[in-house]
């Protein structure tokens, strides 16, 4: 089977000749390429040569565009630092007050020199792969976004008490959601892997996140040309499993490492593909021995479960992983089939 | 000098003025609690709401997102219903004092700490340099304030030098820094050595927090903090026991 082959019987439940696996690795693209990260995140064609390296160092059967959400923030006007050894961050935030929500002008996916450098990585990674390997593109939820521009609290304040305001920058959010998500997928984009705070019950209870984030959520979803594996975003998502794998063009959870898979399996029932839940962030502390024996106990674990696809949750790999430990997870992958 | 009641256990039994705060809270139906909160203060008095109505509520609150069963959010709200009551004593026929009483400047809280005459509860906070995640740290200001502290807010993207600056100049006997990330946390060692510098060691505590030490709070220690707290409503028991420990004399700025 192929990895695409490979990926597409798990997520419809058929038989597999191994248990399909992925690991977040965008940022370790430039490390195996000898180089720091700033180029990497300005440079397509670097970006691509750097998840072949990760492709030839440890097979994972999904491949990633960028994992560099600073670059959306930064298309609107964020200041956005780029570290040698991490993928840009915010540094401040492109709008002071959400009484700016009326001035904001969203950035044209094709002339926005970050947004088309996020575009033309997953272009130039999928005809790299030409089919063989799905790609998978990260994209910022339009709940979150106005986190990156304005701030947490500053959003947060105005979900809860500026009804007016929060509109205003929901079509924001929504309306460049849409534009970059379709772009993604025109570039040949199989999936969209999207983070949510905003909805998560760590960050907003239930029952405001059912009144004040999730149908605004779900119409910007429904505007999408393709799947989106809904992530777990740092919390865990198993108390509201079942909502989020509801939502429209959701095609799968990826779940938090506390997450209980049988728990999130018993809230979205048989046939939602579930994706994790190795820490990814935790690699680098982590030895070779340790991972392949968590990969051992989740496959072990999994074993009834046609849609499990194992995965690294939470952000990027760390850049200092050892390659050793990603290699043991191919091997362990590999021999327990 | 009043006991820190906030984040800690109350004896006073659930009135249904506290239950209706709570839910209030909980329910982010933060006008309602403000207007509770009013009524409250015109029947008993600011003392009295505070210690027999808001202060038993926070306790509640503080207790459940110990363990997890609060949201930030609510957390938020409770932060925001904290500002209000302030406003309420500050300000009370109309408008929010906020600006002018939260951001108070290092001479204003000197110049209050020596009217006063009693030791000193100041407390310089800001976000560490290159860190613009204000949440936490405006929180926290709102729960000290609430506890009789005077505080001097400098805001986020804060320079090592300034907080130590800050602290000499105000006689605060607490600094607390707040980072979200990793890689800003790392610059609280920063403010430590800007401490040992000036001599302020041994007067002037480290308070740190945030989600980078929320994660991992024996980061705290690592980069030269003397003590973290779970959650913003946990913050002012920890200043408490740091202004205790930090052995400054009433006396004026240092320099």
């Amino acid at each position: 089977m192929t990895p695409a082959e490979r990926v597409g019987a798990a997520l419809s439940g058929a038989r597999t000749d191994r248990r399909p696996f992925a690991l977040t690795l965008s940022l370790y693209g430039s490390r195996l390429l000898g180089r720091g990260a700033s180029g990497y995140y300005s440079d397509p064609a670097v970006y691509a040569s750097g998840q072949r390296s990760v492709v030839d160092l440890c097979g994972p059967d999904i491949v990633f565009g960028p994992f560099a959400f600073a670059l959306e923030a930064e298309a609107f006007g964020a200041v956005a630092e780029r570290p040698p050894r991490s993928p840009p961050t915010v540094r401040r935030p492109a709008y002071g007050s959400p009484e700016d929500a009326e001035a904001v002008a969203p950035p044209d996916v094709e002339a926005d020199p970050r947004l088309r450098y996020l575009v033309e990585s997953v272009r130039a990674v999928a005809e790299d792969q030409r089919g063989r390997r799905p790609v998978a593109a990260p994209i910022v939820a339009p709940c979150d976004l106005p986190v990156l521009l304005l701030g947490m609290e500053a959003w947060i304040e105005t979900i809860l008490f500026e009804p007016r305001l929060a509109e205003a920058w929901w079509r924001v959010a929504a309306g460049h959601f849409a534009a970059l998500g379709s772009a993604y997928f025109a570039a040949g984009a199989s999936v969209l892997v999207m983070p949510v705070m905003l909805a998560n019950p760590a960050i907003l209870q239930p029952e405001m996140a059912e009144r004040l984030v999730l149908p605004q959520l779900s119409e910007a979803l429904s505007r999408l040309p393709g799947p989106v594996i809904f992530h777990h975003g740092g919390n865990r998502v198993a108390p509201q499993a079942g909502r989020f794998a509801s939502l429209p063009n959701v095609g799968g959870l990826l779940v938090d490492e506390r997450d209980s898979l049988a728990a999130v399996r018993r809230a979205v029932g048989p046939s939602v593909p579930i994706l994790g839940n190795i820490s990814g962030p935790h690699f680098s502390s982590r030895t070779a021995e340790d991972l392949s024996s968590r990969a051992e106990r989740l496959i072990n674990d999994r074993e009834d479960d046609p849609r499990f696809i194992l995965a690294s949750s939470g952000a990027d790999v760390p850049y200092e992983t050892d390659p050793r430990t990603l290699v043991s997870v191919r091997r362990a992958m590999e021999e327990l089939g | 000098m009043r006991d820190n009641k906030i984040g800690m256990r109350t004896s006073t039994a659930e009135s249904d003025t506290v239950r209706l705060l709570y839910r209030y809270i909980i329910e982010a139906k933060r006008y309602d609690a403000r207007r509770l909160l009013r009524d409250e203060v015109e029947r008993s008095g600011y003392d009295e709401t505070l210690q027999g109505v808001l202060e038993p509520t926070l306790s509640m609150i503080g207790e459940r997102w110990a363990v997890d069963c609060i949201s930030l959010a609510q957390g938020f709200v409770a932060g925001k219903v904290a500002e209000d009551f302030l406003d309420i004593r500050e300000k009370p026929a109309s408008g929010s004092a906020r600006d002018a009483s939260v951001r108070s400047d290092a001479s204003q809280a000197y110049d209050a700490s020596q009217a006063s005459g009693i030791p000193r509860r100041i407390a310089v906070l800001g976000n560490v340099e290159d860190d613009f995640h204000s949440l936490g740290r405006s929180l926290v200001v709102s729960f000290l304030r609430l506890e009789g502290w005077t505080v001097v807010d400098l805001g986020n993207d804060v320079p090592a030098g300034a907080f130590a600056d800050a602290a000499a100049d105000s006689g605060a006997s607490v600094i607390g820094a707040s980072a979200m990330m990793l890689a800003t946390a790392r610059r609280a060692y920063d403010i430590r050595q800007e401490l040992v510098r000036k001599g302020l060691s041994d007067s002037v505590m480290l308070a740190l927090g945030g989600a980078a030490f929320s994660m991992k709070p024996e980061l705290a220690g690592e980069l030269g903090g003397d003590g973290t707290a779970r959650n913003a409503l946990e913050a002012p028991a920890l200043f408490e026991r740091l202004r205790l420990r930090s052995g400054r004399l009433a006396t004026g700025p240092s320099r």
